[in-house]
């Protein structure tokens, strides 16, 4: 389904709201996310995901938080919906099905 | 809190960029995010570095999901379907204006596509030519009455290809009437009937492979190449071998039995955007039309086609052909020590033209060829636009004429919240429509025009449907013509301010009546200079029928293909003359029509060979019969008389001849051409070439045989002396099909051009003039409905119907005539340079533009006079009631 494909940068970003919990907002999300991947993080890619996120309805949004150091603009703050929880669970359960499904040999050889 | 502090914040201009296109839903907080981590770099990395990664980000937001829309796009469908709708009703309330519009645009387009095709057609020409370094070659001479022409004598090929490493390929074409090149009875060996077919030319077996003609069968490199063979176009080649390979079998000529010629292939027939057509090509193998004919350069007959190698430089090897003049033709003329040699030496010079450029470029170039004019092309591809203006122009002038119409529901609209550029873009659609409609009419309008076209044309046109690009055109013309005629009234008609219309102080499309009378002085001046063009081209053509000749050409029957009599000439003619309805008849090959024999010689008087430069004429063998048949006039002497032994070295020669020699009285003076004759006789100057030229000098032998016998009749009754004369050529000949021709037809034909041009340019200029009268027509309508309160009251007060009728006219009338005003001298200069061409023209007399003029302002009034005179005629309670 094209609608509702996750995208690997998605799901990242998806997970990164879902840990700053409260204070969601673009640029708290490309530091957060910069810090976990350890990957140079454009501040474009991450709001191109955000607004996909959010109409693929993953996400919801509004706007509040503005402080001085954002020459007083407001944040718009991001959390997400029982959709984007969903979707999120059910990559995670694919992941671990098909990691089950590899071969013991596999992670054996990998140790050698 | 918003306004920090100036040095803390990034580039003004860059954010406002940001803002500009960045949309709502992301703005604020984007530009939030980016300006906290501009801060947070500016502490690390320095102003500049973090100005410039800020300007960065902001073109990395450059993308789709963060773009501004206008407005989402279920609304923008649904506006357009409510300006289809509206344009739709508008369209429908007013089907006189509708008609008008789209009819005058479907005219004016019709006329561009048609002239597209014609001007595609002519340019076409030759085109798999290009650049494949395929060459005519042509004579220059720099001198005194400079001129070009084409011909060479018989051994141009061999001293191309052995002088001259550059040339490939050389190959000869005789395309004027010469011998068997032009027409011939043709019949195959075992039939006995005889054809007149024409096409005939004679070429060497290189041509085929120079021009790359494809054959049908027998093959390029040999299809001439033996002596006598003969290659026949595939159409021949259906006539008279159907289903079967002609290759090998035999053709009989003019009933020369002893020089029968063998089929040696086929080729397709030439395209029609082809500078030649022939249908046989008889080969110049072994050819030798007289001894010694193929190595002297005494008679230069022969057009020579060259491949050079790719890598030639064209300048340098046309300077290098000079070499030619010096090697043969100097040392010919000093030979025969003609006196020309020091003007050849000083101004005889060669040159190569591609084989492509032959159709349109050939300027003065003297080939007998058919050609194409380049400014004919300009000047149609310009009466094109201009009729296409006219009826954008029409368009315009109707669109914000009916603007009042449309004033309230503009006011409307932008009450309701529609900004301008919606606005604009609903008349834009509007007249989109409109356009599309108009393409579509004008599309069936080109089809069902397309056969008088072709006939007035001369051309096989047809419209492309299966080229990729016709449809996209097309398309794209429709789209840019709407807008173009749209542009202005959308701009216009939103421009309105809602209060003013709403409160009712619009005038009524009265704001842009000086835009409209200039649009209306604009059509009327195109249609007048066409008027006055038609009129003076048709006065020339006129001039040209009717002026004096020099010659009767009236009730003349030129009765062809009688070389085949032979011995019984005489008798034939004799019996002509028995028969009661016949005036006289003479036979010859020369008569001063096209399509019979020219040629050119050079005279001196008695014993001046040597000493004088010759006089260059025409020699022309004709018989006793020949001046009182054509009914030329004796100035000075006598006509020949057959009796008289001594008349065998007897020449009558023209005025034009007389004066070149320089005679006061030419009668027993004796001249020459290397035989030297008593001059008996002068008869007046008569045209043998079209009016462009002078007349040019002329004389005449007696001789015999003929391929003509012109028959001058007395009664008026032609099919019934047709028929008689008939009989007695079936009496003679009875396997030869009986043909004739009229003198005077065959006269017309050498004009067929200027005839051809006229008729093109009355068909323009009438439909210049339909275009403006729709307009003007329309406009009228739209006066008379303006006025139609102030008319009704004139009308109580006691106006006559005369006095209304002036007053709405006398606007209009007076813009016909500015048209005019500005139109004569333009057209007078145009023309005056299209009389240049002919040396025998008509002056052009005022009575040309006051006829224009006149007719002009004739058309205009009749176009008003309907809406005027009904408007004058209604019952003015009717309109006032409604108040």
């Amino acid at each position: 389904m094209k609608g509702t494909y996750l995208g690997e940068f998605e799901e990242l970003v998806l997970l990164t709201v879902g840990i700053l919990f409260d204070d969601a907002y673009g640029l708290a999300i490309v530091d957060e996310l910069e810090k976990q991947t350890e990957r140079n993080v454009m501040i474009s890619s991450v709001h191109k995901a955000l607004v996909r996120l959010e109409e693929k309805g993953y996400l919801k949004s509004h706007l509040g938080g503005a402080t001085e150091t954002r020459g007083g603009r407001d944040k718009r703050l991001y959390t997400l919906t029982q959709a984007g929880i969903k979707v999120l669970n059910q990559s995670k359960e694919l992941r671990n099905a098909m990691y089950k499904q590899v071969p013991k040999m596999v992670w054996e050889e990998s140790k050698i | 809190m918003r306004h920090t502090k100036q040095k803390d914040s990034p580039p003004k201009w860059v954010v406002r960029f940001f803002r500009w296109y960045c949309n709502d839903h992301l703005s604020e907080a984007v530009l939030g995010d980016m300006i906290e981590f501009y801060k947070r770099r500016k502490q690390k990395l320095g102003n500049r570095k973090a100005d410039l990664l800020f300007l960065w980000n902001v073109l990395c937001f450059l993308q789709p999901f963060a773009i501004k829309r206008k407005s989402s796009p279920q609304n923008h469908f649904a506006m357009f379907e409510n300006y289809l709708k509206i344009a739709w009703r508008s369209m429908s309330r007013q089907k006189m204006y509708t008609a008008i519009k789209v009819g005058g645009f479907a005219i004016g387009l019709a006329t561009c596509i048609l002239i597209f095709l014609f001007i595609r057609n002519e340019i076409s020409y030759d085109k798999q030519y290009a650049s494949q370094s395929i060459y005519r070659l042509y004579n220059d001479w720099r001198g005194p009455d400079g001129g070009q022409w084409t011909s060479f004598p018989a051994n141009i090929h061999t001293i191309l290809k052995n002088d001259y490493a550059e040339v490939e390929k050389a190959g000869r074409l005789i395309p004027y009437k010469w011998f068997n090149a032009g027409s011939n009875l043709i019949r195959r060996d075992d039939r006995a009937d005889n054809t007149y077919e024409e096409g005939f030319a004679y070429a060497d077996n290189e041509l085929l492979e120079i021009l790359n003609i494809p054959m049908a069968y027998g093959s390029q490199s040999n299809a001439l190449a033996k002596p006598s063979s003969i290659v026949l176009s595939k159409k021949m080649a259906d006539k008279y071998f159907p289903n079967e390979d002609p290759v090998g079998k035999i053709i009989i000529l003019n009933e020369e039995k002893t020089k029968p010629f063998v089929v040696g292939g086929v080729m397709n027939d030439f395209p029609t955007n082809s500078h030649i057509h022939y249908e046989f090509l008889i080969t110049l193998t072994n050819v030798e039309f007289w001894p010694g004919e193929q190595t002297s350069w005494c008679c230069w007959n022969y057009n020579a086609y060259i491949k050079l190698r790719p890598d030639t430089n064209i300048p340098s090897f046309e300077k290098k052909l000079t070499s030619m003049r010096e090697t043969y033709l100097v040392s010919h003329l000093e030979k025969m020590g003609d006196q020309s040699v020091a003007d050849v030496k000083k101004y005889h010079f060669f040159g190569v033209q591609p084989v492509e450029d032959i159709y349109l470029k050939s300027g003065k170039m003297g080939d007998e060829q058919q050609h194409g004019d380049m400014r004919y092309i300009w000047l149609f591809g310009g009466i094109a636009v201009f009729i296409l203006l006219l009826a954008c122009i029409n368009f315009i002038n109707l669109s914000t004429a009916k603007s009042a119409n449309r004033a309230k529901e503009v006011g409307l609209r932008k009450v309701v919240g529609s900004a301008r550029s919606f606005l604009v873009r609903q008349f834009l659609t509007e007249s989109l429509v409109y356009s599309f409609v108009s393409f579509a009419l004008a599309l069936v309008l080109v089809i069902l025009v397309m056969p008088f076209f072709n006939s007035l044309s001369g051309k096989q046109l047809s419209v492309p449907w299966t080229t990729w690009w016709l449809l996209p055109l097309l398309g794209a013309g429709a789209i840019m013509a709407g807008v173009i005629a749209g542009i202005y009234p959308a701009f216009y008609l939103s421009a309105f301010k809602p209060v003013d219309v709403l409160k009712g102080s619009v005038s009524r499309g009265s704001k842009s009546s000086t835009m409209r009378s200039a649009m209306v002085i604009f059509q009327f001046t195109t249609s007048i200079i066409l008027i006055i063009g038609t009129f003076i081209i048709y006065e020339q053509m006129n001039f040209i029928l009717h002026s004096k000749l020099g010659f009767s050409k009236e009730q003349v029957i030129m009765i062809q293909g009688a070389s085949t009599l032979e011995r019984q000439h005489d008798a034939f003619k004799n019996e002509l003359k028995q028969l009661a309805e016949v005036e006289n008849a003479t036979s010859n090959n020369y008569l001063p029509v096209y399509g019979t024999n020219r040629d050119q010689n050079g005279f001196w008087k008695e014993g001046k060979q040597k000493i004088d430069k010759p006089v260059y004429g025409q020699f022309w063998y004709v018989d006793e019969d020949y001046i009182p048949t054509l009914r030329m006039k004796l100035v000075e002497g006598r006509n020949f008389n057959e009796k008289l032994k001594s008349d065998s070295a007897a020449i009558i020669i023209n005025q034009a001849l007389a004066r070149a020699m320089g005679y006061k009285k030419s009668v027993g003076e004796r001249m020459g051409n290397g035989r030297t004759y008593n001059v008996i006789g002068v008869v007046e100057d008569f045209h043998f070439d079209t009016m462009k030229g002078e007349i040019r000098p002329l004389c005449m032998v007696m001789g015999k045989g003929g391929d003509i016998v012109s028959v001058k009749v007395k009664s008026k009754n032609v099919a019934s002396v047709l028929s008689s004369i008939n009989k007695v050529w079936d009496k003679f000949m009875p396997h030869q099909p009986f043909r004739y021709t009229f003198l005077d037809e065959s006269y017309a034909r050498m004009y067929d051009d200027v005839d051809r041009t006229g008729r093109l340019f009355a068909s323009f200029a009438g439909l210049a003039i339909i275009v403006a009268c729709l307009g003007l027509f329309a406009l009228s309508a739209f006066m008379v409905e303006q006025r139609s309160k102030e008319i009704s009251i004139r009308l109580v007060m006691g106006a006559s119907v005369r006095n209304i009728f002036r007053l709405l006219t006398q606007n209009f009338v007076k813009l016909v005539l500015v048209s005019f005003v500005i139109a004569a001298p333009i057209s007078w200069i145009m023309m005056n340079k299209w009389l240049e061409d002919y040396k025998y023209k008509i002056t052009i007399t005022l009575d040309v533009f006051i006829a224009a003029g006149v007719t002009a302002v004739f058309i205009a009034l009749l176009t008003i006079s309907y809406q005027s005179i009904s408007a004058a005629l209604a019952n003015p309670a009717n309109r006032l009631r409604s108040e």
